[in-house]
């Protein structure tokens, strides 16, 4: 086989079009020029540069064993926060503010964690308030409610009840309750979360973060949530 | 959720380890990593054409980020940070794997705004405009090749020459190509 810079460019073509990871070589810099274009021409396809979920899962998996093995950078995060958070603007969507509007505390000690990329929501002053019957939400059954600060959904599901955000995390649109599909269903994105509030499915380019935990309880006929 | 107990509505009357914040932030890495990773790995593919490197590259870029970048910061700022910190990472890929001495021309050309621009279909499009700008036996054969998925074989067929000119009519439609993506593209 001959080497011209023709016949290297057309091979490292050949690998991009192949989906394949091009063979390596000293190039010179036309064929480097060249190159460069056709790695361009690669992305002519509409959707051809866009991150499958797989390879997206593969680099949050890298990032987070980066995290673990450098204790240098346990001060500022951490592999835990980084599987607990899914970032500020869930929970500033559910207390109904915006980042922008936002001011930060630093060095106070986290809430609890669901786990799982789950959160609960625990805010400062928060108190135990009714905010429906027993007899109201039977089993099998989501309900929204309104604290008038927080935008809840109670769960009982077999029995067990439960409150996660009623919130979509990826905008702040109000979720759907589906009885049928034991699910909430964000009527902006064709995004849905499961009653315990972990997403099911979604179509945005990253996956939204799961919905916050509402701590709940029965007290009496009473279903409670602990909310400001 | 560790973010819920550090927000404050500003003016709130709080202790003084409160700071305002004009802008919006990244509060931690997650959030950093959601809403970047996309834009990042589309900013890499666009410039190595295939999704085994874009996937490392991306995660270098953003593992090289966390390095150095403190958190909480501006979103402007974290973004700024992974465009600059993409070009070094991309400029040592051609180095490293092409001995590129200086792959940086083309590098230029990634605006420090690139994450914050729309970049779903720029790609496709800014690449559609430059086969629209070449020469039609140029564009014929870059067409075929990256749009049709023709071998080499088949678009020297198509094209009625052999497989040898096909290779170089290739080589000199990608290097016009690039010219291109300089001179008229910016």
């Amino acid at each position: 086989m001959s080497d011209s810079p023709a016949d290297r460019v057309a091979r490292f073509v050949d690998d991009l079009l192949h989906g394949r990871r091009p063979r390596r070589f000293h190039a010179s810099q036309e064929e480097v020029e060249a190159m460069t274009a056709a790695a361009g021409m690669a992305s002519a396809r509409v959707g051809a540069d866009l991150p499958g979920k797989a390879a997206l899962d593969r680099i949050h998996s890298r990032l987070a064993a980066a995290l673990d093995e450098s204790p240098a950078f346990d001060r500022h995060v951490t592999r835990r926060v980084l599987l607990r958070t899914f970032g500020t603007a869930a929970a500033a969507m559910v207390i109904g503010v915006g980042l922008d509007e936002v001011v930060t505390r630093q060095g106070k000690a986290p809430v609890e964690s669901g786990g799982g990329g789950s959160t609960v929501l625990m805010p400062d002053g928060g108190a135990w308030k009714p905010v429906a019957s027993v007899t109201q939400l039977p089993a099998g059954h989501a309900m929204t409610v309104s604290t008038g600060a927080i935008d809840a959904v109670i769960v009982n599901d077999g029995g067990t009840i439960s409150a996660v955000s009623g919130i979509c995390t990826h905008l702040g649109c109000r979720l759907q309750p589906d009885d049928a599909g034991k699910k909430l269903d964000c009527p902006c994105h064709q995004t849905a979360f499961g009653w315990s509030g972990k997403v099911l499915y979604y179509r945005l380019k990253a996956e939204p973060p799961n919905l916050p935990q509402i701590p709940s309880r029965v007290n009496g006929d009473q279903i409670e949530l602990f909310v400001v | 959720m560790l973010a819920v107990t550090e927000l404050r509505i500003v003016g709130n009357p709080e202790p003084d380890d409160l700071r305002a914040i004009e802008t919006a932030v990244y509060p931690d890495w997650e959030a950093v990593y959601a809403d970047n990773v996309v834009g990042i790995y589309q900013l890499v593919f666009r410039r190595v054409g295939n999704a085994a490197d874009a996937e490392d590259l991306a995660a270098e870029v953003l593992m090289q980020t966390l390095k150095t970048l403190r958190l909480p910061a501006p979103v402007h700022n974290v973004r700024a940070y992974l465009v600059k910190t993409a070009r070094t990472v991309l400029a040592d890929h051609w180095r490293r794997h092409y001995a590129a001495k200086d792959a940086a021309a083309e590098l230029q050309q990634v605006p420090p705004d690139a994450l914050t621009s729309p970049h779903n279909s720029a790609a496709a499009e800014r690449a559609q405009r430059v086969l629209s700008l070449l020469p039609d036996n140029f564009r014929r054969i870059l067409e075929l090749r990256f749009l049709r998925g023709y071998s080499v074989r088949e678009a020297a067929n198509e094209l009625g020459v052999t497989e040898s000119n096909a290779r170089v009519l290739q080589f000199r439609a990608l290097r016009k190509a690039a010219d291109l993506e300089l001179e008229v593209l910016r």
